[in-house]
């Protein structure tokens, strides 16, 4: 592949926005003023699983101060949310499925007023049996939580004869894998506030990755024509999935519904107390895995049977499942594969997207039954990763031949030389006599947004007659840094510095969609989407430029404002004089761009298809050193390496790297949220500064010739190696594997006495 | 409602404030001093996003009450950059891409600030030691590390 000259692409060019942060001066949703606001408050339920006799709301609206109590019935439109399958309500309709519905809302003038009323709302319950334990929840008898029963979604994904490799297997490994609940505990507590602007509008402001499907959930909800509902994304505190669901947005919209009349704003802002219990969780996962390998360790067969819990509603579920089994192999190539993923519906709060979809769960898996095989058969972990690795001309496990941007491999071979020096320098090196030291490594691979369907992105670019360019995006930036990624595509097809682009994001008045920020796929899709666009706009002025210099287009360059004539730079003109002209005649210099991705359902039976039209890769290695006394495991160092096919901003792709090991660290160690007990941030532990191993980030190009100058998305994949980087390393270092995570001080312990290294003279 | 008489220095200018007796710190500046750029994470002393400098030294704005203030110099992140141009530590955050959604930013550089005043050459590991009560849950710290250490005043001068 030639490698091109970019001005733009590949320079860490500095964030959009950076300095209002820094200022203190950016404005998340709890900070807009809009003058004196009336606070909402839900009350939700007492039960996890109930059946709603009767709502009283009377002693609650004759507290003074209180403007209003609404419950399901206030609900104009369709009180059911859901991206992906209906059926959440906003407002508890008859029944509650667990502590976190919602039942009433309240509106008042003060904090201390709404929880007094919330209090006051007296509801009549019949309780039922409530079910957290998926297993309990599809055994015959169960109570039905929704009416269609307790199984949500089976995802299968089926190839070749698993049966017979299993017979002639070389080595053959059966374990059981678990995983909890994830917090995501983005920093920002989720916070909106709203209006009703001159012209009737709902205008509501919000922390969000999704505008677009926030509008149209309270359209629908209110039952009100498109244009009389906008929604603005706020300035973002981090999201990771959690904000992708409805969480304020719905209920401000009906407070406006109602009380709009009033003249004031309403706002809500969740404690973090109220977005533990209240907003989405990670799915937590139980894994049978089952694979076979030759005795030169090729992988020949795996058979997977999952299930995983989401709660008590759907919400990103079913792609939680989908992509769980589509990615079960991890980035190997294994010719007989029977993958059943189940999504199972309980009592408890609901899961739904969180960084990776079921690809770390999947990962934990994957990666320690390829070091089981390896320590059975004698063979070196990275050389067993090696030569199962996908690659370019590889059939995945649904059917799809992978073609091209397939950098595994060079993710194993950057890391190699670290993995070495560890191996033969860090690990034999001496420590205290009570501490054992491991090197693990984790691999993945991650589809580019959403699995088998469609998710197209689309963006709007104008030039006005003086040459300035706005680049019109719906793409939430929650702090990954897309709306610089998308300017510097824009900027470098027009010649532009990034900062020439102004950018209008995230507001359903002036922006088209361009779907969801997750999935890793508004580089890709987005940046495609802005591409397209910017091409189109490019093109016009190219034409224009064809005329006056008299140079063919194929000889004209965009440069610093200019169109020049490639061998002759004196031969120019400047863009604002194009667009000048163009305007004059009437041409058009405002052009929409779209990007939907090539792929093909996944087939309900045997999970053919092509889920996604390209693959990020990565491989992690982990330094760890285990305290054998206490469990406590102190990550020394992970060394990251990355295949995101291009990396537009360098600096922003090690940020998203050194994140997603944080994430990882704290997914692999410490991170578990325990219905009915984790409350509050005291109860919940995030890695700090002080937790944090030293990150080795490496970048690897292995450019995708779809994406915008060959990009694909590392948001997700950051996260995805490092749990199982770590479980290896620390097994390693024990001689004995952890199963389930977090590998907390106790599980660790665990191992470390069962392998006989609790004795602290004999070392 | 009982109030409180205090008077404090903000970001060097004098305010007399009656603040409500039970108030915390944090939901004065944010809410009787419209200083915004001190953010509520928690409420109750684990996340750091509403780290302000009380007379010279860290702490949790959602922890103090209102009425503590009394006498004291406080600053904010508002208060960190001067007509000349950004504190030193902001335009480190900016250049070596130390802030993803900023919402922690706030609570990180008023830390630093607190050690510079008392240190003036902090080694890396005092640096991880003064904000691991900053949690992040974007950038994984390193290169808010990094741009800290390159703001350290020996270094810059
Ligand atoms: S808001 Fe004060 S420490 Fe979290
Ligand atoms: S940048 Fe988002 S929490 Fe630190």
């Amino acid at each position: 592949m030639t490698e091109e000259r970019y001005a733009v692409i590949g320079q860490s060019v500095l964030r959009k926005g950076a300095r209002e942060k820094v200022l203190g001066a950016a404005v998340f949703a709890a900070d807009i003023d809009l003058g004196r606001p009336l606070v909402l408050l839900a009350r939700r339920s007492d039960h996890s699983h109930a059946l709603i006799r009767q709502i009283d709301v009377a002693a609650a609206l004759a507290i003074d101060g209180v403007k209003g109590v609404f419950t399901a019935r206030d609900i104009p439109g369709v009180n059911l949310l859901g991206i992906i399958n209906k059926d959440q309500p906003l407002l508890a309709d008859d029944k509650v499925r667990s502590r976190a519905d919602a039942v009433a809302l309240v509106v008042a003038e003060s904090q201390a007023v709404a929880e007094q009323a919330a209090e006051a709302i007296s509801i009549d319950y019949q309780p039922l049996p409530a079910l957290f334990e998926p297993l309990e929840a599809l055994a015959e008898g169960a109570p039905p939580i929704h009416k269609k029963g307790n199984l949500l979604l089976t995802r299968v994904v089926r190839r070749g004869d698993v049966d017979s490799a299993f017979a002639a297997a070389a080595s053959l490994i059966e374990k059981e894998y678990e995983t909890g609940f994830i917090e995501h505990n983005y920093l920002e507590p989720d916070a909106g506030i709203g209006h009703v602007d001159a012209d009737g509008t709902l205008v509501i402001y919000a922390s969000t990755q999704n505008p677009h499907y926030d509008h149209k959930e309270v359209v629908g909800l209110l039952d009100l024509p498109d244009e009389k509902v906008r929604i603005i994304q706020a300035a973002t505190g981090g999201g990771f999935g959690s904000k992708l669901d409805l969480n304020v947005q719905g209920f401000i919209g009906l407070a406006l519904h109602h009380l709009g009349h009033l003249g004031r704003p309403v706002r809500y802002i969740y404690s973090r107390e109220e977005a533990y219990l209240a907003t989405s969780k990670r799915h937590p996962f139980r894994i049978r895995m089952t694979t076979a390998c030759d005795r030169s360790g090729r992988l020949t067969a795996m058979r997977v049977r999952a299930v995983c819990n989401t709660g008590a509603y759907g919400s990103y579920g079913i792609a939680v499942a989908s992509r769980a089994a589509v990615h079960a192999t991890g980035p190997y190539a294994i010719d007989n594969v029977d993958v059943e993923v189940q999504c199972v519906y309980t009592n408890a709060t609901y899961c739904g997207a969180m960084r990776g979809f079921g690809a770390p769960q999947m990962a934990l898996a994957h990666e320690s039954q390829i070091d089981l095989h390896a320590e059975e058969l004698h063979i070196d972990p990275l050389a067993m990763r090696t030569m199962n690795a996908l690659q370019v001309g590889a059939t995945s496990s649904t059917g799809q031949i992978l073609t091209a941007s397939i950098g595994y491999r060079q993710c194993l071979e950057a890391v190699a030389p670290y993995y070495r020096q560890a191996c033969d320098h860090w690990l034999p090196a001496p420590t205290l006599p009570h501490r054992r030291r491991g090197v693990g490594l984790g691999g993945m691979w991650y589809g580019i947004g959403n699995t088998g369907v469609q998710n197209p992105s689309t963006a709007r670019i104008e030039m006005a007659p003086d040459g300035s360019v706005t680049l019109f995006t719906g793409c939430a930036d929650i702090g990954q840094g897309s709306t610089t990624v998308l300017s510097q595509i824009a900027a470098e097809i027009l010649g532009l510095s990034p900062e020439a682009i102004r950018m209008v994001v995230a507001d359903t008045k002036y922006t088209t969609s361009a779907g969801a920020t997750s999935a890793s796929r508004q580089t890709y899709i987005s940046g495609n989407a802005v591409a397209n666009a910017t091409r189109n706009l490019a093109n016009v002025l190219l034409t224009e430029a064809v005329n006056r210099l008299r140079a063919p287009k194929n000889s004209l360059l965009f440069s610093g404002g200019e169109i020049v004539v490639a061998s002759k730079p004196e031969v120019r003109v400047a863009m604002a004089t194009l667009a000048r002209r163009i305007h004059d005649k009437g041409g058009t210099l405002s052009w929409q761009g779209f990007f939907d991705p090539e792929t093909v359902p996944l087939d309900p039976q045997t999970g053919e298809g092509v889920p996604y039209a390209t693959y990020a890769f990565a491989c992690h290695l982990a330094e760890v050193e285990v305290d054998t006394l206490t469990g406590e495991v102190h990550v020394a160092r992970v060394v990251a390496a990355h295949d995101v096919g291009r990396a537009i901003n360098p600096a922003s792709v090690v940020g998203q790297i050194c994140g997603g090991v944080a994430m990882g660290v704290g997914f692999a160690l410490m991170e578990e949220f325990e219905q009915g007990r984790t409350e509050s941030m005291k109860d919940y532990h995030i890695p700090t500064a002080a937790d944090m191993p030293e990150v080795v980030p490496i970048i690897i190009e292995a450019a995708e010739p779809s994406g915008p100058f060959g990009a694909k998305g590392v948001g997700e994949p950051a996260l995805i190696p490092t749990a199982p980087a770590i479980v290896n390393a620390i097994s390693a270092a024990l001689n004995r594997r952890i199963y389930a995570l977090p590998a907390s001080l106790e599980r660790v312990l665990a191992a470390s006495i069962d392998a006989g290294h609790y004795r602290r003279k004999e070392r | 409602m009982q109030t409180v008489h205090i008077e404090f220095m903000v970001n060097g200018k004098e305010v007399a404030l009656d603040v409500p007796a039970g108030a915390t710190a944090l939901q004065v500046i944010r809410e009787m001093l419209g200083l915004k750029g001190s953010k509520e994470g928690c409420g109750i002393g684990e996340c750091g996003a509403c780290t302000v400098v009380v007379d010279g030294k860290a702490v949790n704005a959602c922890l103090l009450l209102a009425a503590q203030l009394d006498g004291c110099r406080l600053l904010t992140v508002e208060g960190l950059a001067d007509p000349a141009g950004l504190h030193p530590l902001q335009e480190k955050m900016i250049e070596h891409h130390a802030v993803q959604c900023g919402f922690c930013t706030p609570g990180v550089l008023m830390s630093s600030y607190a050690l510079f005043a008392e240190k003036a050459n902090p080694k890396r590991e005092e640096i991880v030691a003064a904000v691991a009560g900053n949690l992040c849950r974007c950038t994984g710290y390193q290169q808010i590390i990094t741009a800290i250490e390159a703001a350290v005043p020996g270094e810059n001068r």
